[in-house]
């Protein structure tokens, strides 16, 4: 078989989807798709849903409208077995949805304390800063799981989101390549 | 109903219990596999580094522990294949100094056997599964042997540009031996070179179990049994003999599969997890641990990865996610002043957008960004692995916190011992040197404050006899003579290069001598 041939043998219509509920039906979207149509969120809250949004975009530009929030939401709505995300990989006990309310949790109390606001509230020059100092866990009065681990763990959502995806890829000139795309949900 | 009795039962259906699956089943065995993760297709194999995590561990985790914890979960593989269902298929060999380190410099352990009981078996397993490489050039550092049954894999710029830069730091490189095809083998594919190895590789070109061991084991009548978690072995009254296993199905209810003999074969965290979690009032301890080296020795490799960032596009994204080039040149285990222990070079691994994004994992925001649209074109590693010398206080326990099931889990504790960071840290200083050397426009160490870990050994190591070990050299445990451990369990040192190219060849070892002696092992 040609090699073309063989890096797409098996093939999809819909490249880099999830699983949404939309009206009480299971729809198949991107996750930037998802944040466009305004999908509800199953897990997160509004106010840790801000947090996460503007933490992503704080961390890797584009990671707000390539839907962020939606992917983590799907994501820890899901069983542990069925979770892509990179908390997996990272041992976290399961269920994932726990550490991610901690870890905006620990965001949010943090910039209270030392900014008197919320992280979504902060200047975009604020979150630059205070993602730095998170990152070498320099925030005084800390509390919640390790300030580098959240940065860690956040990043590389927002990473899946913005780079690790098809569209990713194009963005960065990289040709995929896939053997089998990405077709079932992401 | 209760489940028929069978002659074997293999618990993990990764690279060593595929293997003992293949031999045991074609010598006419009845026998069943057990996994406790889903039975994968190489359908399932999406090329994705987000997808490609659902072929890692799920729900219960390892509890990592110690000074510098193993990084376990990436390592780790869930379902049929196990880790080997997305390894590198690296196939370095251990080297004859690995078998004989205490007779040498009167460190770590001796292995049982040497590396001339083993290389039978390297020879063997390439010409099963496999194996990509020049053996003349590794005859450089090892004893002459069967050239491999394919030529080395292609090149690409991201390893090439290696090359000179080594060989100026007397580092000479050789082809990679891999278990991948350069050309068709056996009815699989020659590799395309796409770099998605790591997630699995869904065209059979890398010898994964599925494709390779298991696919013959399956052939010749064995069942695998998805989705089935063992929790203990089972052992007569007298305590003499392995009678079979518990274990809870895909609906989560126990089972008992009686068996004439067991073998244990899912990786060195879980055999001893097990063994331990199997005590009765003859085996207070845990089974197979009267003199209590269950779960001790365990060992990993350190990584000292050295990066470089060239201007010109050197196609990061090709290849293969095993190394285009490897060196055992700073392999003798006093290679430097003041360290101890082997180190393994490896270079030119395909590496895709999350490799960038690793690459400098201090920068976010629009710095980031910056980097990962010049990592797209020019980012490459070099990297080393390091050897960890056994001690016994790196172990596996049992902690008080349980599974679903009610196993309790396992308490991973490692902490590398002042050899093995100076090791560390002379390997860093060397690859800065060779990435100095490259016409790269920035080079850096790849160092932050956790020591990247990679591999997993020990846990029920093999040795002459019980005063210290857990097993003999095939993997036959010391007090249970139809119990038997299986993989990097039972290595006693770890050597510095890719295991799995071992514990295939060490693993048909035992299989074979395990269908030789059947008649007085299973009883």
């Amino acid at each position: 078989m040609h090699d073309i041939e063989r890096r797409a043998f098996i093939k999809g219509a819909a490249l880099g989807t999830l699983a949404f509920s939309v009206g009480g039906a299971e729809v198949m979207l991107t996750p930037r798709q998802a944040r466009a149509a305004n999908v509800a969120l199953r897990t997160l809250t509004a106010e840790r849903a801000a947090t996460l949004e503007a933490a992503g975009e704080a961390l890797v530009p584009g990671a707000k409208e390539a839907g962020i929030v939606n992917f983590v939401d799907q994501q820890i709505s899901a069983s542990a077995e069925d979770a892509l995300l990179q908390v997996r990989i990272l041992n976290v006990r399961p269920p994932y949805a726990n550490f991610y309310r901690a870890a905006l949790g620990a965001i949010d109390g943090a910039a209270e304390k030392t900014k008197g606001k919320k992280f979504a509230a902060l200047t975009a020059d604020e979150q630059h800063d205070f993602i730095g100092q998170m990152r070498i866990n320099k925030i005084d009065g800390w509390q919640g799981p390790p300030g580098p681990f959240i940065f860690n763990v956040l990043r590389s959502d927002a990473v899946d989101v913005v780079y690790n995806t098809m569209d990713g890829y194009a963005m960065l000139g990289v040709p995929y390549m896939p053997h089998i795309a990405p077709t079932k949900k992401w | 109903m209760a489940n028929e009795k069978v002659d074997v039962v293999i618990v993990g259906a990764g690279a060593s219990g595929s293997v003992y699956a293949s031999v045991l089943a074609k010598a006419g065995k009845k026998l069943v596999v057990f996994d406790n993760g889903p039975d994968w297709q190489l359908t399932d194999l999406i090329s994705s580094d987000i997808w490609g995590r659902r072929i890692k561990p799920a729900g219960a985790p390892v509890l990592l522990e110690g000074k510098h914890p193993f990084g376990y979960t990436s390592q780790a593989g869930w379902g049929v294949g196990g880790a080997a269902l997305h390894y590198f298929a690296n196939f370095p060999r251990y080297l004859p100094t690995d078998f004989k380190m205490k007779s040498e410099h009167n460190r770590g352990q001796d292995w049982p056997i040497a590396y001339e009981d083993v290389a039978p078996f390297y020879d063997k397993v390439a010409a099963d599964i496999g194996v990509s490489g020049d053996a003349k050039q590794e005859e450089k550092w090892r004893p002459a042997g069967t050239p491999y049954p394919m030529p080395p894999m292609k090149t690409f710029p991201n390893g090439e540009v290696w090359l000179k830069a080594a060989e100026a730091n007397g580092i000479h490189l050789v082809p990679t031996a891999v278990g991948m095809n350069s050309t068709a083998f056996k009815g699989r594919d020659a590799c395309i070179y796409d770099g998605w190895c790591h997630v699995g590789c869904p065209i059979g070109a890398l010898a994964n179990p599925v494709v390779s061991y298991l696919g013959e084991a399956r052939k010749a009548g064995a069942e695998v049994r998805p989705l089935s978690t063992v929790t203990r072995v089972l052992t007569s009254a007298d305590g003499k003999r392995a009678t079979g296993v518990e274990y809870f199905d895909l609906k989560k209810e126990r089972q008992v599969q009686e068996a004439s003999v067991v073998i244990l074969a899912a990786w060195s965290a879980q055999n001893p997890r097990i063994l331990l979690n199997s005590a009765t009032d003859k085996h207070p301890k845990g089974l197979a641990n009267s003199n209590e080296l269950v779960g001790k020795f365990m060992m990993t490799h350190h990584i000292a990865g050295t990066w470089a960032l060239f201007d010109e596009d050197i196609t990061p994204h090709m290849g293969t996610v095993g190394a285009q080039f490897m060196s055992y040149d700073r392999y003798p285990k006093t290679s430097y002043t003041g360290a101890f222990g082997s180190s393994f070079i490896v270079t030119g691994a395909a590496m895709k957008t999350n490799d960038y994004a690793l690459a400098r994992g201090d920068l976010y925001g629009s710095e980031l960004a910056a980097f990962m649209k010049r990592a797209a074109r020019g980012i490459t590693r070099f990297t080393i692995f390091g050897e960890d010398l056994p001690q016994a206080s790196n172990r596996v326990e049992l902690a008080s916190d349980k599974d679903e099931f009610g196993l309790p889990l396992a308490r991973l504790i490692h902490s590398f011992d002042d050899d093995a960071i100076a090791l560390w840290n002379a390997n860093f200083d060397q690859g800065m040197k060779v990435a100095k050397a490259t016409a790269a426009k920035d080079v850096w160490p790849g160092k932050g404050p956790v020591v990247p870990t990679s591999h997993l050994h020990g846990g029920a190591i093999m040795g002459k006899d019980a005063s210290n070990s857990v097993t003999n050299s095939f993997g036959q445990t010391h007090e249970v003579p139809n119990l038997w451990m299986a993989g990097p369990c039972i290595f006693p040192t770890e050597g510095a290069s890719n295991p799995t190219y071992t514990i295939f060849a060490v693993s048909l070892r035992g299989a074979e001598q395990l269908a030789k002696v059947w008649g007085t092992v299973a009883g």
